[in-house]
């Protein structure tokens, strides 16, 4: 019985995940907390939904459409922010985009209207049955995957590429990197492509089994946001382990309803305690 | 052909923390700049770089007029710059740091012939170097970018003097193959000794322009610029 | 409108009487507008308090907090278990509702606190993560628990018995101006006071708010929990509007929506929350009123906060310096020149008392491996200046850290006139008389000179001893903004404000870094004459030697973190490894 309910939780629980290690690697590349991660690759996946259900392409098709949009509207949205806050600090770059969430979430709605949408489903059905009968989907299993092969390969790519060893020179130390000729601002640009384009690729997956509304889609942003916390917005690793364990800890709290309401907060107060002690030679608000 | 400072002027707040400063580097030399700290020898480097800007004269480097560009354009016009304080990038390993700037095999090669005790270090991270080693990895790293003109700011920070005397011959050589640096240090008399061109330079000013061995030959007129 | 700056002591009344000119005005709306149409003036006032709320919190504390509206909704929670209980009914009888509503913006502040605490070691953006992170977890709770009203299928009464009608629409609005009134008012005076000089100070520097003798935990706290305080008494009035509260009013996105609203109009300033009150309410009016969905109003807000989130400005100050321009009055510079004020008799090079004030005994303090200072002592005479220098990176500054509590972690010892330091927090060891100035700008530029100097002196100095101390250094006079003053005499100020707190000992970090040669001077005249002036002794880090050789009754000389030399100004200047410490090992040659 438990064991279901914490299955059930990994679903979620590999969202968040997906979504902490995007928010990780744009904190790290780009010194931006994205609040608009979700909103930009939800904007790519009505997008795709109106390319298959209004103009009836094949769905392939659809998704990759609503990829490239994610894309370029996260691509926009980090121009932007590269172009009038080059040097601004982490919280006022972040600031905007929580103005340009409000603002995707309105669009969407003027767009795409109120009612719920089935989302085109890519797959369905149980993948295999756990000793005890706890029933492990297809989704899960891809979702989770999707998650490590995120995780896996960010790493792999800005350990052996050219690519991102220049990106870490420019994580490290900014200026140094501007001083020897290298483009922050296209790097930039490109690293906000790319997450928009896996947060779109994430949306066209998990849209089906989510409720698709476009605020809760969007929301998402906060439990990866938490995740994202449990590695300080600094290790992918640790974001994946704790989006996967925010997941599981409320599966696993679902099946008792008397603690709902405690299961709604269980996963905050874990990670401001958790920060907490991390942070907790963090006197000051600056070196000296 | 020379990166050429006509009566420059940078401005930190309010005030000017250098005024009117003409000054040439010549390919295949070392100038130096010299004076106390907090004379404003870091600014005019950072100026001639692009991390601040000149508020008031011009830069140019070979004839362009450089002091409108981004520090990208500078860079590719052929300037480097080995900011203060050792400026590795610490998470990635020597070899790492050197290829950001070394283009090809060649220029790899010839940045590490410059330091042979890195090449056993090649694959450690930068940051777990010692802070000569770190200091030889930023210096080779500027070289393999095959730099016109290169900007060294106060090398000898935080390093022990034996350390500090190993760079100073690299310094030369680099010259000698035809870049024209232009060194700014608080620790005079190394500088001086290497240097063709002098500046000394004291709360913004210039106290003394001219050949570095006038200084070095006459204590009294270094520590006069120096101490006041 | 409430357009108040309290610019002198004199106008303290300023704030009470536009308050009371608002009541007036909001009475007259009241009569002459339909009783039917103002139910929206009514939301108007409920989300400029809101909005106040955030102006302090993150417009003038500097965090940015994203769960305002859960702050409302635990205020108009509180008020409807209270009204729908009726617990003192029959004590306070129609004012019930009125101690119901302080009782919910009190029990929120309390809420505000403790949401608050997590900002004693997490800043920036990882703050704003947790408090929407708070305010999501809020909204689900309240989602399942509902309000109690709701739950209960009633509806609160209205205060003073006004009915549900369109008249008691009347009666709540008035209502609703007087309390909005009172806590501009509120506002007004708190950011005037200690507590929002310590806001404005904390947003800035935490660390010079400590030296300054301000605790950092409490700046931050009472910052939370004031914007709570607003935030739960919006909630109360809220509710006694709509008599029946749902969570859907309060959600997460609707916070993040306060917060952009405030960061566009800048509600720390008390007509802009009421500005942002209206916008709150008129857009989506008007845009009912064209028959365009509602979203838009969203979607315009968005591009109004990417807008003013990018370029760091706000409705507030743009308006402001429009105004000041059209009047002919725009802001400028202020340039006071300490080089070019009267010329200052000539003092001696002070001498000290005999006893000694500061000890310091075998300070160590290491990096990891790294040490950075080793074995240091020195003594500091009372009524002496006391030149501490070194070549760049020779520990002075840390040795300025280690004394004045930032680095706990130091071996060695440190005693203020027989008061060990050793183990005291730095806004203590600035309290008991050991006080530092900064070699970065550290001067917060949202506060004016005056305020400035009121906040790092603790009320140790009289009006007028401030007045005269700001006239002996050429600073500007007290009115003036600090953002309009360049950032060399910025640190001026700092120093004169320090000298008014009146420690026994006042550490000077390269205070004249930033000023020109003849302003070094000009300053070293001045510098001379403390410790008899004011009675303040000074260990001074320079690195200019003109300046040094000018003040300074004894030297020690700081190289790699050990003491080379010390004594007389003489000795030290003429012993060769000081000279050799300064321009290079010359033997190595």
């Amino acid at each position: 019985m438990w064991l279901n309910n914490v299955v059930a939780g990994l679903t979620p629980g590999a969202t968040y995940a997906i979504v902490g290690v995007l928010l990780t690697l744009m904190s790290q590349l780009t010194r931006v907390v994205n609040f608009a991660q979700v909103a930009v690759g939800m904007f790519g996946g009505y997008i795709s939904l109106t390319l298959v259900t209004k103009m009836h392409l094949p769905i392939f098709v659809g998704v990759i459409g609503g990829i490239l949009v994610a894309a370029l509207l996260s691509a926009l949205l980090g121009w932007i922010i590269a172009t009038w806050l080059a040097e601004a600090s982490t919280s006022a770059r972040s600031a905007v985009t929580v103005a340009a969430l409000l603002f995707l979430i309105s669009l969407a709605f003027i767009l795409f209207g109120y009612r719920n949408q089935p989302f085109p489903t890519l797959v369905a059905g149980p993948m295999f049955t756990l000793p005890g009968g706890a029933v492990v989907s297809k989704v899960t299993v891809l979702v989770i995957g999707l998650a490590i092969v995120i995780t896996v390969g960010s790493w792999a790519f800005l350990k052996f590429t050219a690519f991102g060893v220049k990106l870490r020179a420019v994580s490290d130390r900014q200026m140094a990197a501007e001083l020897l000729g290298i483009n922050v601002k296209m790097l930039n640009v490109s690293v906000w492509s790319i997450t928009g384009a896996i947060a779109g690729l994430t949306v066209a997956l998990v849209g089906p089994t989510a409720s698709n509304d476009y605020v809760t889609v969007s929301t998402l942003v906060i439990p990866g946001a938490a995740a994202a916390l449990v590695g300080a917005f600094k290790r992918m690793d640790l974001a994946l382990v704790g989006g996967l364990a925010i997941g599981a800890i409320q599966g696993l709290f679902s099946g008792f309803p008397n603690l709902l309401i405690v299961r709604d907060w269980v996963p905050i107060i874990f990670i401001i305690l958790f920060l907490l002690w991390n942070q907790r030679k963090e006197v000051w608000d600056v070196a000296r | 052909m020379t990166l050429k400072l006509n009566d420059v002027t940078v401005s930190r707040g309010v005030g000017p923390v250098i005024s009117n400063v003409t000054l040439e580097v010549t390919p295949g030399e070392v100038t130096t700049v010299v004076g106390p700290n907090g004379a404003g020898k870091t600014s005019l480097l950072e100026s001639l770089s692009g991390v601040i800007g000149i508020s008031g004269g011009s830069i140019e480097l070979d004839g362009v007029d450089i002091s409108k560009m981004s520090r990208r354009r500078r860079s590719h016009a052929g300037l480097a710059h080995v900011q203060q304080g050792r400026m590795i990038f610490p998470s990635l390993t020597v070899k790492e740091n050197l290829q950001l700037t070394a283009s090809t095999k060649a220029d790899m090669d010839g940045a590490l012939a410059l330091f042979p005790e890195l090449e056993k270090r090649l694959d450690s991270a930068t940051v777990l170097l010692s802070g000569g080693e770190q200091q030889m990895v930023v210096l080779a790293r500027a070289f393999a970018a095959k730099p016109k003109y290169l900007l060294l700011d106060e090398m000898s920070l935080g390093l022990a003097p034996v350390v500090f005397l190993r760079l100073i011959p690299i310094i030369e050589q680099i010259a000698k193959t035809g870049v024209g640096v232009l060194l700014v240090e608080q620790f005079a008399h190394l500088a001086l000794k290497i240097a063709s061109d002098s500046l000394v330079i004291t709360s913004g000013h210039v106290s003394y322009h001219g050949p570095a061995d006038a200084l070095l030959k006459d204590p009294d007129l270094l520590k006069k610029a120096y101490l006041g | 409108m409430l357009r108040v700056r309290v610019a002198s002591q004199e106008k303290w009344w300023l704030p009470l009487a536009i308050g009371g000119i608002a009541i007036v005005v909001g009475i007259l709306i009241a009569v002459i507008v339909p009783a039917d149409s103002l139910f929206r003036p009514t939301t108007i006032l409920v989300a400029s308090i809101s909005l106040m709320g955030l102006g302090v919190v993150t417009g003038t504390a500097g965090m940015i907090a994203l769960c305002q509206l859960s702050f409302a909704a635990v205020g108009a929670w509180i008020v409807e278990w209270l009204s729908v209980n009726d617990v003192w009914g029959n004590i306070f009888g129609n004012f019930s509702f009125v101690v119901y509503m302080l009782i919910a913006g009190v029990g929120t502040a309390v809420i505000g606190v403790i949401v608050g605490l997590p900002a004693l070691r997490l800043r920036g953006v990882n703050l704003a993560v947790i408090t929407l992170g708070i305010a999501a977890a809020f909204d689900l709770t309240l989602q399942k628990t509902s309000f109690p009203a709701l739950v209960g299928g009633k509806h609160i009464a209205r205060p003073f018995g006004l009915g549900s009608d369109f008249g008691g629409d009347r009666g709540i609005f008035i209502f609703a101006v007087v309390v909005t009134a009172a806590v501009a008012i509120g506002v007004t005076y708190l950011q005037h006071s200690r507590w929002g000089s310590s806001w404005k100070s904390v947003a800035f520097s935490e660390r010079s708010t400590a030296s300054a003798g301000t605790s950092v935990q409490f700046a931050k706290l009472t910052a939370f929990g004031v914007s709570a305080f607003l935030g739960g008494i919006a909630g109360a009035l809220f509710d006694s509007q709509i008599t029946q509260a749902n969570y859907s009013s309060f959600s997460p996105l609707q916070s993040l929506g306060m917060y952009v609203l405030s960061a566009v109009v800048g509600s720390h300033l008390i007509d802009m929350a009421l500005l942002g009150g209206i916008l709150f309410v008129v857009i989506p009016w008007i845009l009912q009123l064209l028959k365009v969905p509602l979203e838009w109003s969203t979607v315009v807000f968005g591009v109004l906060g990417i807008q003013a989130l990018t370029t760091g400005s706000n409705l507030g100050t743009d308006i402001r310096n429009a105004f000041r321009k059209r009047r002919g009055k725009a802001l400028v510079p202020v340039e006071v020149g300490i080089a070019s004020s009267e010329a200052v008799a000539a003092v001696q090079i002070p001498r000290g008392t005999g006893k000694v004030l500061l000890e310091v005994t075998g300070l160590t303090v290491a990096f990891g491996a790294v040490k950075a200072l080793t074995d240091v002592n020195i003594s500091v005479e009372e009524g002496t200046i006391l030149g501490l220098i070194g070549p760049n990176g020779a520990g002075k500054s840390t040795f300025v850290d280690a004394l004045t509590g930032f680095l706990p972690q130091h071996g060695g010892t440190v005693t203020l006139d027989g008061i060990s330091l050793d183990k005291l927090a730095p806004n203590r060891i600035a309290r008991v008389g050991l006080r530092r100035t900064y070699q970065q700008d550290r001067v917060p530029p949202t506060l004016r000179v005056g305020a400035y100097v009121r906040f790092v002196s603790r009320g140790q100095s009289s009006p007028t001893e401030i007045a005269e101390i700001l006239q002996f250094f050429a600073c500007p006079v007290a009115s003036t903004p600090l953002s309009l003053v360049d950032v060399g005499t910025r640190r001026l100020i700092e120093v004169a404000a320090s000298i008014a707190a009146k420690p026994k000992v006042l550490l000077l970090d390269e205070p004249a870094a930033g000023l020109s040669h003849e302003e070094h001077i000009a300053f070293g005249d001045r510098l001379r004459q403390v410790p008899s002036r004011f009675g303040v002794t000074i260990l001074l880090i320079e690195h200019d030697l003109d300046l040094v050789r000018s003040v300074c009754s004894s030297l020690t000389v700081l190289n790699f973190g050990e003491v080379l030399a010390t004594g007389s100004q003489e000795s030290v200047l003429s012993n060769p490894d000081v000279l050799k410490a300064y321009m290079g090992e010359t033997e190595l040659l």
